[in-house]
C-alpha cells in the first residue's frame, strides 16, 4: 500500500511550469530516488512534498489523508538540506533537539533521544560544539540526526552528500542506506548523481522536464530502460533510429536503411530506437573479422582515444555513428581503418 | 621577518587615531584631576554627582538616548525585515529611499520638526482641526521632541545596519525550522532574532552614542531641557569653564563605554556561536 501520493500535481513559477500533471505514488518503508539533470523537477518534487512550495493545482495524500494544506511544521517530515542549514547559534545538542522542544518533550526525555540518535549518527561527544567548528561530514551527519530524532513520518534528502568530498560521499551514502534500513523510514532522495542514486535506493525515478520517465528499481532501469531521455542518462551513448520493426522467431528484425538487425526479444518493448552501451560494442579490422560476428556492420575509424583501461573509438557507418569502449589489450585500431562493427542482439534494447 | 609588513597598512590609521584622538582624549581625562596644577583631586567629580541640576541631565540624557534607541529598534526592526525579503530591485530601491534623509543636515532636519510640532505647528493644528484636543500639545522644547528628532536621525542607519545582517541569513534556515515543527512565531524568535543579534548590538550602539553625544537636535529641539552635550557647550562656551567641560566630557566617555560593554556582554548571552 502506498504511503503518500501526489495526484495530478502542477507547480509554476511565473506562469512557467515546473510539474504539469504529476502523479507519484511511495510505498511504506520504501527510499526512492528522484533522479535527473538540473531543471527537471526533482528538488520540487521534493519540497512540495515537504510543503515548502504549494501547487497550483492537485493533491498530496498521505496516509489516504488531504496533506495538500497541511502547513509544513504539522507535517512531521524529515528535511535534509543540500547546504545543511544548521542553526549557527546552536551547539549540535540544541540543532538537534530544536524539534523535540517545538514538540514539547519533557527536558529528560529530550536529552534520551537527542544522545541516542547522536550515537546512530556516529556524533557522541559533539554536543557542545558549534556547526561553525564541525567538517562537511559531520554537518551532515548533524543534519541527519536533526531530521531523524523527530522520529518523522517521511524523510526527505535534497542533495544531501553534492557538498562532500568522493570519498566521503560513498561513506555517507552507505550511512545513510543503514540508518534508513535500521529505522525503516520511509525517505526520499534527490540526487542528479546516477551511482549515489542506484546503489542507494528501493526505486529510482528518472525526471526530464517535470515529469517521471521511469519509476523501477536500480536493476531494471540499468537493464531496461524505457525512453531515449533514461537509456542516454544511463549511459546507453548508442541510438539507431529503425525505420520498422517485425517479429521473427529468433527475435525482432528491426530495419534501418535497408540494413536489418536482429534484437532479442525484451519485456513487452515497442520502442523504435536501438539502444546500445559503448562497452558492449565490438570492433575487428575488416581483414580479420571472425565468421559468426552478430549484426555486423561496416565502419571507419574517426578518432580514436585513449581511456586507459580501454581505448574508445568514433565508429563512422552507414546508420549512423557510433561510440566504442574496446579492450586496451587489443591491438589498437588506426585512425581511418576499416573496421567490422558486432552489435551483439542481447545489448539492443529497444526504447521509445 | 615578511608578516610584519603586513601591520604597515594598519599604520596611517592607527597613527591618526593616536595622535587626533587618543592622546587629546587622555590628555583631557587627565586634566579632570588636576584643576591647579597641584596634587590630584577629585572633589569636582564628587561635588558634581552631588548637584541635583547635574544628575537630572544625566538621567535626561540616558532616558532621551536609551528611548530612542529602543524606538530605531522596533520601528527598524520589522522594516528591516520586510526589505531584507524584498527582490533585488525593490530592495535597492527602499534602500535608497531609506537613505534619502542622511542628506540633509540635521539643522535643516530639525527647523523642520519645529515647524511640524511647534505650537501652531502641523501637528497640533491637525488634531484641534478634527477636535481630539481643545488646546495645542506640548510637544516641542521637551525631551519627547529631541527624542522625535533623534528617531528620525538614526532610524535609517537602523534600517540598513539591521537590512545587513538579515540579509545574511540564510532562507534555507527558517525552513529548517519550520520543518521542524516551529510556528512562525517560534521560528522568529528562535532562529531569526538571535541571528540578528549583531546587528541589532551594532545598530544599537550606533544609535545610543549617538543620541547621548548629539548636540544640534536637542540644541534645536529642546529648548530650556538640557542634555549633557549642550551643557557641555554651555560651561565650555558661554561660562569659559573648560574644567567643567572637560569633566562632562570624562563622564560622556565612561558611560558610553559602559554602556557599550554591557551591549556586547548582552549580545553574547543571547548569540553564544563562539
Amino acid at each position: 500500500m502506498s504511503l503518500f501520493t501526489l495526484q495530478d500535481v502542477t507547480v509554476a513559477y511565473q506562469k512557467q511550469a515546473i510539474l504539469q500533471d504529476f502523479n507519484l505514488s511511495i510505498g511504506e518503508g520504501e527510499l526512492v530516488s528522484l533522479l535527473g539533470p538540473s531543471g527537471c523537477g526533482k528538488t520540487t518534487t521534493l519540497r512540495l512534498i515537504a510543503g515548502f512550495l504549494q501547487s497550483k493545482q492537485g493533491k498530496f495524500l498521505f496516509r489516504e489523508k488531504d496533506y495538500t494544506k497541511v502547513p509544513v511544521n504539522k507535517r512531521n517530515f524529515g528535511f535534509v538540506f543540500q547546504n545543511y542549514a544548521l542553526f549557527p547559534h546552536m551547539t549540535v545538542f540544541d540543532n538537534v533537539a530544536f524539534g523535540l522542544r517545538q514538540r514539547k518533550v519533557s527536558k529528560a526525555s529530550i536529552k534520551d533521544r537527542v544522545l541516542r540518535v547522536l550515537d546512530i549518527a556516529s556524533l557522541k561527544g559533539f554536543e557542545e560544539r558549534f556547526p561553525a567548528a564541525l567538517s562537511g561530514g559531520q554537518k551532515q551527519r548533524v543534519a541527519i540526526a536533526r531530521a531523524l530524532v523527530i522520529e518523522p513520518d517521511l524523510l526527505l534528502f535534497d542533495e544531501p552528500l553534492s557538498n562532500l568530498d568522493a570519498n566521503l560521499r560513498v561513506n555517507m551514502r552507505v550511512e545513510i542506506r543503514r540508518i534508513q534500513q535500521e529505522l525503516g523510514i520511509t525517505t526520499v532522495y534527490v540526487s542528479h548523481d546516477q551511482e549515489e542514486c542506484f546503489s542507494i535506493s528501493d526505486k529510482v525515478a528518472i525526471m526530464n522536464k517535470g515529469i517521471i520517465e521511469q519509476l523501477s528499481d536500480p536493476a531494471t532501469i540499468y537493464r531496461q530502460p524505457k525512453t531515449k531521455f533514461v537509456a542516454d542518462f544511463i549511459g546507453f551513448k548508442n541510438f539507431i533510429q529503425f525505420d520498422s520493426r517485425r517479429q521473427e522467431t529468433d527475435g525482432i528484425a528491426a530495419t534501418v536503411q535497408g540494413i536489418t538487425l536482429t534484437v532479442q526479444q525484451q519485456d513487452n518493448d515497442t520502442g523504435l530506437v536501438g539502444a546500445i552501451r559503448p562497452d558492449d560494442l565490438r570492433l575487428y579490422p575488416l581483414d580479420a573479422a571472425p565468421m559468426t560476428v552478430e549484426n555486423a556492420v561496416q565502419g571507419k575509424v574517426l578518432i580514436s582515444t585513449y581511456l586507459g583501461r580501454s581505448y574508445q573509438y568514433e565508429v563512422k557507418t552507414s546508420i549512423g555513428q557510433f561510440t566504442v569502449n574496446d579492450d586496451a589489450a587489443a591491438a589498437p585500431l588506426a585512425n581511418g581503418q576499416e573496421v567490422v562493427l558486432e552489435i551483439p542482439k542481447k545489448q539492443i534494447v529497444l526504447v521509445d | 621577518m615578511r608578516n610584519y609588513y603586513k601591520y604597515l597598512l594598519i599604520l596611517p590609521g592607527v597613527l591618526f587615531l593616536t595622535i587626533f584622538m587618543l592622546v587629546p582624549i587622555g590628555m583631557t581625562i587627565i586634566s579632570t584631576f588636576f584643576p591647579n596644577e597641584a596634587a590630584a583631586d577629585t572633589s569636582n567629580y564628587a561635588s558634581l554627582f552631588r548637584d541635583s541640576y547635574f544628575l537630572e541631565i544625566l538621567w535626561t540624557t540616558l532616558r532621551v538616548s536609551i528611548l530612542t534607541t529602543i524606538i530605531c529598534m522596533v520601528i527598524g526592526f520589522p522594516t528591516a525585515y520586510f526589505i531584507a525579503r524584498m527582490s533585488a530591485k525593490m530592495k535597492a530601491l527602499l534602500l535608497i529611499l531609506t537613505i534619502f534623509p542622511l542628506l540633509t543636515s540635521p539643522v535643516v532636519r530639525s527647523f523642520s520638526w519645529m515647524v511640524i510640532i511647534g505650537r501652531n505647528g502641523l501637528v497640533n493644528e491637525a488634531l484641534m482641526g478634527i477636535g481630539i484636543i481643545q488646546e495645542p500639545l506640548e510637544i516641542l522644547y521637551t525631551p519627547t521632541a529631541v527624542i522625535i528628532g533623534l528617531v528620525h536621525l538614526f532610524l535609517p542607519l537602523t534600517i540598513i545596519t539591521l537590512v545587513g545582517v538579515m540579509e545574511s541569513i540564510e532562507s534555507d534556515l527558517l525552513t529548517a525550522a519550520a520543518s521542524l515543527g516551529a510556528s512562525r512565531f517560534g521560528v522568529f524568535t528562535k532562529v531569526v532574532l538571535p541571528l540578528c543579534v549583531p546587528g541589532l548590538v551594532i545598530g544599537g550602539i550606533l544609535v545610543f552614542v549617538g543620541s547621548f553625544t548629539a548636540y544640534t537636535t536637542p540644541a534645536l529641539l529642546g529648548g530650556q531641557q538640557r542634555v549633557l552635550s549642550t551643557l557641555l557647550y554651555q560651561n565650555a562656551n558661554t561660562l569659559n569653564d573648560w574644567h567643567m567641560a572637560s569633566i562632562l566630557a570624562a563622564i560622556m566617555i565612561v558611560v558610553t563605554l559602559i554602556v557599550i560593554t554591557c551591549m556586547n556582554l548582552l549580545a553574547n548571552k543571547l548569540n553564544p556561536r563562539r
